[in-house]
Parts: C-alpha cells; structure tokens; sequence
C-alpha cells in the first residue's frame, strides 16, 4: 500500500458542510487511479490533500504507513510526490527542458546527465529537442501539459497525481496523456491518480472513485 | 544552487523588469555614492586641514588677575582713596623663558612663536610718519606741559604710554617664519633672511622694505636706534633681512607712527627684552603654540596645568577659530552627504522593497509551481536575492562610472554654498581680524623703560589668515577609491537583502494551494 486516507474530514468554512466525512481509501502502486466528480464535488481539494498542498481537518493521510504530518508537507512534496496541473505549471521563463532539469534539481533527483536525460524523456512524448529548447510559452496546450507529465516523470517520485490533465485539451491529446499516464503506472511502477470529470478519461483508470454525496464510491466500467 | 540559476534565467528572459531594476538601482547607488564620495573628501580635507592649520594657544600675563591684585593692594594702602585700580601701579608679570620652554616640550606642540615688543627711536634713519601725527603729538606735548595730567587720573595710563613711546616698534620673535604676520602671508621676507633661533642675543634686524627705500638701507647696513626714554642710550642694529608687508596703515597708525606698519623692525626677543631694561631678561610678553592636532586643545591645556603652569599669573587663551571656521563649510557638506546617504538608502530601500514586491506579486503563480515542487521558501527567497545580485552588479558598474562625477557636481556646488554662507556669516559678526589692540602691546602699557606696544598683530592678521583658509576650502577634491566602492556595495548589499526582506514577508505566508488551485 503506497498512500492511505484515513478517517479523513475536511470541510471548509463550516463542519456541516464538510466536503467529505470519513473518508478511507488506499492506493497501491502501479496502478492507475481516477477520481471522477462532478464541478464542485471536492475533487480538487482531495488532491490538494493527497498531494501535500492541504492537510485535512481530521483524520490522516499515511503515504508508505507514515503520517504526511510526520514527513513535512514540503519534504513530502519534494520527495514523493509529483503534480500534474490543468493548467500545466511550468516555468514561464525557461524552456521545456530547463523545466525538466529545474526540477530534477529541486527534488534531487538521482539521475546523472539530467539534461540528457530530459532531452530523451521528452522525445518520447514527442518533443523534438528543438521544441524542447524552446520557451514553453511557444508550445501549444498539449505540448505543454507532455512537459509537465515528463517533469512528474523524470522527478523520480512514486506518486502522480493529477489534477484534470485533460481538461484543456482535444481528444487526441488527451487519448496521448492518459497513455502517458498508464505507461507511468504500468511500466514503471508508479501510482498515479488522475482527477478528472471526463467520463472517457476514467474509463481507461484501472480503478475508478466516484466522489458522489461525500463519499467515494468505486465504479465498475463495463468494456 | 538551482535558485542562481532560475534567478539567471529569469533575469535574462525578463528584460525589461531587469532594465528597470538596473535604471533604479542605479540611481539610487549613484545618490549613495555622491554622498560617500562628498563625505570622504570631507573627511580628508578635514584632516588636511587639521594638519596644515593647526590650533594655537597663547601664553600670556593674566590681565584680570593682574588687575585684582593691583585693586587689592591699592585698597590695603590707602583706605581713604576709592575702590577703583590706580593704573600707574599696575604691574604684570612677563613670562618667563622657562615656562615658555616647559611648554614648548609637551606633546602635540608643533611649533611656537614668542613674542616681546617695545619701542624706539630712529636714530640714523627717519620712521615713516604723517602730518597729522606730527599734529597730535605737538598738541599732546603742550598739553602735558599744561600740567593737567594728574597721578591717577584717567588718561594718566595713556599719557605714560604716549610719552615713553617711540616711532619705531621693535617686533621681537624667536623666528620670522612662526611670527603671526608670516604665518598669515601679510608679510613676506624679500631679501636677506629672517630671525631664527641662531639670532637669540644678537642684533639683527629685519625691516620693512618701505623703510628700507626711504632711508635707503640695504640688507648688511647697519641702523641706529635710541631709547624712547633716554636718547643717550643707543643701539646698533645689523640689517640681515628686509621683509615686505601688506598690512596697511589704519586710522591709529596715522596718528601714532611706530604703528604705522612700515616701521616695525623684527629682531630677536631677546634685543627686545634688552630695550625694555633688566626686569624683561629671559622673558616674553606671550607665545603662541601651534598645536598640531587641534582637537587635543583641551588636552594642551590640561598639560600645562599639570606641567606647573602659575594660572593666576599666566593666562592660556585657546584660539581654533581659524580650523573651526576653515572646516565649518566641510563639516556641513560632510553632514549633509552624510543625510544624503542615509536617506537614499532608506528611500532605496523602500523603492526596491516596492518593486520587489509588485515583482513578487506578479510572479505568485511561478512560487506556487516552485512551493508545489518542495522548494524551500528561503531558496525561493534566494532567488529573488539573486536576481537582485545581479542588478546590483551592474548598477554598481554604472554608478561607479558616473558617481564620481555626479559627486563632483553636488560637492562643489554644496562647499561653495557652505563656503559663501559662512564667510557672509563671519562677516555680519564681525569676527575676528577687524582689528584692535594687539595683545602683546596691550599687556604691557606703561612698564618698563619703554612703553611697549604692539600693532594688534595677532589679532589684526587673523582676519586674513581667516580669509586665505576659507578660500582653500573652495575646492574638494572628490575622488574615487576602492574603499568608497566597497562601501558602495556593502549599502547595495544591504539594502537588496532589506529590500527582499520585506518583500519576501508576503512569500513566506503564500500557500501553493491557494495560488494553483483556484
């Protein structure tokens, strides 16, 4: 077991209108999770929490069986966790990969010729090393998010999590980002949780969590 | 170290933040270092000034005290007559050689001038002199035939000094070249040489070279002077040196002519001392010491109380108005730089502190990203601090290239304002060197078998000595060292790091929850 939620509350002006009540759910590694809600549910808030960004009003979240209190929310993030972000999140100033080498070196990542390294995780997206000079701010949408899928990936963190990776995209890059995802889990060991609102999406998760009525509920996709 | 590279990368991709930051940065460093530049030649014209000029102190007879003890002594005498001081009994004490030269020993002496002065008559060569004197003497002669001068009366002590007067004042001095009007540039040595040391009990003389043209006496001549009192007695002079004055004659020295400028003959003191008889052997009517550092004034005259000065004989007279008036304008360009940095800097500080924090603001969502990766909040902080670093290179570059002239531009003009309000200053007080009884002269009217007077040289010159100084504190010579460039980058350190500091409060309470998931 990678990540546990225990017991987990979380509300945010008024108890009574808590997001979620008593929330316990456990994520293995290599595999792909989705968490699938309509707009305003808490999907967000619940990564902001599995990811480190929040912490809930009761309850735990043990990630290998240690409290992320007791790891540091920043040591947590640094260390364990990699976020994919909607809107990408990438260094506007640099290009795609500095980006990639910037943060390989702020989670010290163990990989000898980062740059080398990027160069060749970004060609397997589809970034030629030309595009990969270049500002990000000159790549389109879906190039941007493969950059910041191959940031989560090259930061050697076992745990990816995704806030609506798609949402700015087609459907053919989207297909391409949820492929990224399931060889991140699948080929190399990774848990990756993905929240997303698109129905498409989740059904390629190989386990889904609707977020319904403050609770998580498993669906079953039928192929 | 990724933060420096993140802040390089930054500042390059940025160019017109970076331009901006460098523009202001650059003022603000060219402000602090005018005023670093402008207060450091301050300081050393200062110390210049400290060391060329100097503070003197005079030695003198202690004329109050003089003057109780002649008060007193008349009352124990005469219980009948009124309580006010007879002058024909007042007596003083001339200082003797021996405290003179404990004095000169102390510490912080840099040279001294001892000064005794009586007069004489010319004997084988004609004073200089006007009509009207003639006039006034003649009146003063009949008048005291008259017999209306009365013991005690209140032009008695006039009287006394006017008839043993001479027409030529002998200037007796250790050496020309420490002598007030030398000092001063009023008077000048032309030809021959001055007194020195070497001159003691000798009798040589230097005289004014209007004398000189007018009795046609060249330097190696010879010159006669009587007594003022007694004609029989007569002294040879060997003329050694002949010395040009620029004092000119005022309305007292038209009526008395051994005030007359012209006609005042420097020997040793020691000749002087002989002129004004026996009493006056080994002694001096005062002496001036040139301090070196005119700061330890007091510690001077602490000194010469614990050397065993008599301070109800002797009286010190403490005189750094000169310095003090030479270095007034410099003081005040050194405050005022000395404001101009401190209020740059802070008003830098606050405009950096701005900058950095609309910067910030604007740059919340790329700190987000970073929080969100793990980085440390001082790294991000870093980075910040960095980018300034480097802003701060170059504004330290321009500033340096232009500092020095913008600190020639604000220095100049700020002395010369200082420089033209404290002479008009000076000028409306009436300060010192408007003239009046010279010190050593006045000491000493009626004693001895000469009337002794001087010209008021000690005071009269100060005014032009004050004059010369204040004219060569016109120019600052601003320049640039490496110091004021270190100090430079110690204040753009500072006030980069105060500035981020408070900027970065902001940084330190940012949640990366709140700034990406909104």
């Amino acid at each position: 077991m990678m990540l546990e939620v225990k017991d987990v509350n979380y509300w945010y002006n008024n108890k009574a209108d808590a997001l979620y009540e008593n929330v316990n759910l456990t994520f293995e590694k290599g595999k792909l999770y989705s968490i699938l809600g309509s707009s305003g549910s808490g999907k967000t808030t619940f990564l902001s929490l599995i990811a480190g960004l929040d912490v809930p009003k009761t309850g735990e979240i043990l990630y290998e069986g240690k409290s992320l209190k007791k790891i540091g929310l920043t040591n947590y993030r640094n260390q364990y966790v990699s976020i994919v972000f909607q809107s990408y999140n990438l260094l506007p100033y640099m290009s795609a990969v500095d980006n990639i080498v910037s943060a390989m070196e702020i989670t010290h990542s163990h990989q000898a010729n980062r740059k080398d390294y990027a160069f060749s995780m970004l060609e397997k997206v589809g970034i030629t090393k030309e595009l990969a000079q270049k500002n990000v701010q000159h790549l389109s949408g879906g190039q941007q998010q493969r950059v910041a899928i191959v940031r989560a990936m090259c930061c050697e963190a076992r745990l990816v999590v995704a806030d609506e990776p798609t949402g700015n995209l087609d459907e053919k890059n989207s297909l391409e980002i949820v492929r990224l995802f399931k060889e991140l889990a699948h080929d190399q060991g990774k848990c990756v949780i993905v929240i997303t609102h698109e129905r498409e999406i989740a059904k390629e998760c190989d386990i889904v969590l609707e977020l319904k009525h403050k609770k998580f509920n498993e669906l079953q996709f039928q192929n | 170290m990724n933060f420096i590279k993140r802040a390089f990368y930054s500042t390059k991709a940025k160019k017109g933040r970076t331009l901006l930051l460098t523009f202001v940065f650059s003022a603000i460093l060219i402000f602090i270092l005018a005023g670093l530049t402008i207060q450091s030649a301050s300081l050393k014209a200062t110390e210049n000034a400290k060391k060329s000029m100097g503070a003197t102190v005079t030695l003198s007879t202690n004329m109050e005290n003089a003057m109780k003890k002649s008060s007193s002594s008349d009352s124990d005498d005469s219980s009948d007559k009124s309580d006010r001081p007879d002058p024909g009994s007042f007596s003083i004490t001339p200082v003797d050689l021996d405290t003179v030269n404990t004095l000169a020993k102390l510490d912080n002496v840099a040279s001294y001038s001892i000064s005794s002065s009586t007069s004489v008559n010319a004997k084988s060569f004609d004073a200089i002199s006007s009509e009207d004197e003639e006039e006034d003497e003649s009146s003063s002669s009949n008048s005291s035939n008259g017999g209306n001068n009365q013991q005690g009366g209140p032009n008695s002590g006039m009287q006394m000094m006017r008839m043993s007067s001479g027409d030529i004042t002998i200037e007796g001095t250790n050496d020309t070249a420490t002598a007030s009007d030398f000092t001063s540039g009023t008077a000048k040595i032309t030809e021959g040489v001055g007194i020195t040391e070497d001159d003691v009990d000798s009798n040589h003389a230097v005289i004014e070279t209007n004398l000189a043209k007018a009795n046609d006496i060249s330097v190696g001549d010879t010159i006669k002077v009587t007594d003022s009192e007694d004609e029989d007695i007569v002294y040879k002079l060997k003329v050694v040196g002949i010395y040009k004055t620029s004092e000119t004659a005022d309305a007292r020295s038209m009526r008395m002519t051994a005030l007359n400028p012209y006609n005042a003959i420097y020997t040793s003191y020691t000749f002087a001392n002989k002129v004004k008889g026996d009493d006056y052997k080994d002694s001096a009517d005062s002496v001036i010491y040139t301090l070196s550092d005119p700061e330890k004034m007091d510690t001077f005259e602490k000194d010469a109380k614990k050397a065993g000065l008599d301070t109800d004989t002797y009286s010190l007279r403490t005189n750094d108005q000169v310095y003090q008036q030479m270095i007034q304008p410099l003081e005040n360009v050194e405050s005022f730089a000395k404001k101009i940095v401190i209020l740059v800097s802070a008003a830098g500080t606050v405009i950096l502190a701005l900058i950095v924090i609309l910067m910030i603001r604007e740059r919340k969502y790329e700190i987000g990203v970073l929080l969100s990766l793990g980085e440390k909040r001082f790294k991000i902080i870093g980075q910040f601090f960095a980018e300034l670093l480097a802003v701060l290179i170059v504004a330290l570059v321009i500033a340096g290239v232009s500092g020095k002239f913008v600190g020639n531009i604000v220095g100049e003009q700020l002395l010369e304002q200082q420089a033209t309000t404290t002479a008009s200053t000076s000028n409306n007080q009436g300060g010192p060197g408007q003239g009046g009884p010279g010190q050593a002269g006045g000491q000493n009217l009626g004693q001895g078998r000469s009337g002794n007077f001087g010209r008021g040289s000690s005071f009269s010159n100060f005014g032009a000595s004050s004059a010369k100084n204040a004219k060569q504190i016109e120019d600052l010579n601003i320049t640039l060292s490496l110091k004021e460039l270190v100090e430079l980058g110690g204040f753009g350190l500072a006030i980069s790091f105060l500035a981020v500091i408070i900027a970065s409060i902001g940084v330190m309470r940012m949640q990366p929850k709140k700034i990406l998931i909104s």
